[in-house]
């Protein structure tokens, strides 16, 4: 007579030993708000947003999504609430959650089955294309950074604004980062990457050439497919139709 | 009244680090032979040996029998510098500050690597730091409070990439470097285990090669040699060794150290002694 396997006590017991711990992981996630002004959106709310979503089709898309409800005041009714995440729904947008409710609105919320979220801070969202003319426009006057001692192997020498000028060797294993172009007085043993930020335009100068690698805009080359012609040589280095090219000067 | 007596004395003892980066180029036979070769040419020497956990310099110095306290009982203050030093018996100039073998690099502490320095600086004239391989701690403790670097090359890629390193760390992870203002460590290569022969088949790089990636003046050209082996091996510095090429080569270089101009020779290292002359013919 078996009564331990019958005691259900004991088969809990069992149980929690066989399974596997919990697990609690704290995670910070990036939320957009949406604001809702006035009363329950009307046609013209959503079509404004349908308007956005056509001019940028993958912007916000899956995006988890707080409603601001700062502005309306009219929006208490938890059927609308709902009527609301629905309708965002069918546009991808994920609505979870209630920012800066009234306690009416959020009783309506709560019962929607949306959680309040204390409002954080606004960030200014990313532009999905960023419009480097206007950015460069900004900054007219570079900044160039001049080195005029040797690069020696280990060191980077970064130049996040402009161009990079270096009046010495550049060592094979140092490595120069430049916003803009890069320009060699000396050998070029290391690695150059130029138009690190993504300018195509960018190019590479130096008198010796004998580098590791040589990249414009992420396009790059290392030594093992250099031109023998080039090796050792003074050379510019450019971008053309999306293919790097050496070419010797002088 | 104090400001005025540290006005009047002189210049104080200059600290020079031999380094490298790569291991086995010849930092502790080039520390022994350029400290021996300071301290024959009358001035007073100290070399410390900043390898710690692979005490060497003692053995090149042959003095590794008469150790009893060490570089890193004085930074931990259970020995006093004095206690610590040892004088060479052949040259009343020299003294030696071996390291231990039991401890590691991480008992050295910038603090108490500076202490003695500068204890040492009061008394001597020039301060031979032997840096250990690598660019970690032991090695960057060793070239941090330097005035002046010599850098050992062999003429071969790998160890002129890793000096051509250490010359960066030289150039930007030091006291001289930090200080805004100060001027910065005078760094010159010398360049060992030369052998003609071998660069004339190509098997090793030029004089001119090296110089042109380092970029840096250079001190001297110690030819490979027996010579050096075999001093090693016997506890004798190179210079204090019978003449040899390599001895000449170190004391040029001791020469153009201390401010001296001496022109860059390089003896034929290998004259063909008879017997391999002989074989030579034959084979």
């Amino acid at each position: 007579m078996n009564v331990a396997v019958d005691d259900p006590m004991e088969r809990q017991a069992e149980a929690r030993t066989s399974v596997r711990p919990i697990q609690i992981r704290g995670r910070f996630l990036t939320a957009v708000a949406l604001r809702v002004d006035g009363g329950p959106p009307d046609d013209a709310f959503y079509a404004g947003l349908d308007d956005l979503l056509r001019q940028r089709p993958h912007f916000l898309v899956d995006a988890p999504l707080i409603l601001d409800l700062d502005g309306a005041e009219g929006l208490t009714d938890p059927d609308d609430l709902r009527q609301l995440v629905e309708n965002l729904k069918a546009r991808k947008f994920m609505a979870f959650g209630v920012q800066n409710a009234s306690d009416a609105q959020l009783a309506a919320a709560t019962e929607a089955g949306l959680i309040p979220v204390p409002p954080g801070r606004d960030a200014p969202l990313r532009d999905e294309r960023p419009d480097r003319r206007r950015t460069t426009e900004r900054t007219p006057s570079a900044a160039t950074r001049v080195v005029t001692t040797p690069v020696r192997s280990g060191q980077t020498v970064v130049a996040d604004h402009g161009d990079l000028v270096v009046i010495g060797p550049v060592a094979s294993g140092a490595e120069l980062i430049a916003r803009g172009n890069i320009h060699v007085y000396g050998t070029l043993r290391g690695r150059a990457m130029a138009g690190c930020h993504g300018d195509l335009s960018a190019r590479i100068f130096c008198q010796s050439l004998d580098a590791e690698l040589l990249a414009i805009a992420g396009l790059y080359r290392t030594s093992e497919n250099l031109e023998h012609e080039v090796h050792k040589r003074n050379v510019q280095v450019f971008l053309q139709d999306e293919r790097l090219c050496v070419e010797t000067l002088g | 009244m104090t400001s005025q007596l540290k006005q009047d004395t002189p210049a104080k003892g200059k600290i020079i680090v031999i380094t490298s980066g790569k291991g086995g180029v010849g930092k502790t036979t080039s520390a022994a032979a350029i400290s021996a070769g300071l301290a024959m040419l009358g001035h007073k020497t100290v070399v410390i040996d900043f390898d710690v956990g692979l005490r060497n310099l003692d053995m090149i110095m042959g003095c590794e029998r008469r150790v009893v306290f060490d570089f890193i009982n004085v930074i931990q203050g259970d020995a006093r510098l004095k206690q610590a030093l040892i004088k060479d018996k052949r040259l009343e100039n020299l003294s030696i500050l071996p390291t231990s073998q039991t401890r590691d690099k991480d008992a050295l502490t910038k603090e108490g690597v500076e202490k003695v320095l500068n204890e040492l600086r009061e008394e001597f004239d020039y301060i031979i730091c032997d840096s250990p391989a690598g660019i970690e701690r032991g090695a960057h403790l060793a070239m941090y409070f330097a005035d002046e670097a010599v850098v050992v090359t062999n003429p071969e890629v790998s160890s002129v990439r890793d000096s051509d390193r250490v010359l960066g760390l030289l150039s930007s992870k030091t006291a001289r470097a930090e200080r805004p203002g100060a001027e910065p460590i005078k760094a010159q290569v010398l360049l060992t285990r030369y052998d003609a022969n071998r660069i004339a088949k190509g098997e090793m790089m030029t004089v001119e090669d090296v110089l042109e990636i380092l970029a840096v003046p250079l001190l001297g050209i110690v030819p490979e040699s027996t010579a050096v082996l075999r001093a090693s091996n016997e506890g004798v510095p190179v210079t204090m060794d019978e003449p040899s090429p390599a001895s000449a080569a170190y004391m040029d270089a001791v020469a153009r150290l201390t401010g001296e101009e001496v022109e860059m020779r390089v003896e034929s290292d290998k004259r063909p002694g008879l017997l391999q002359r002989l074989f030579g013919m034959t084979a």
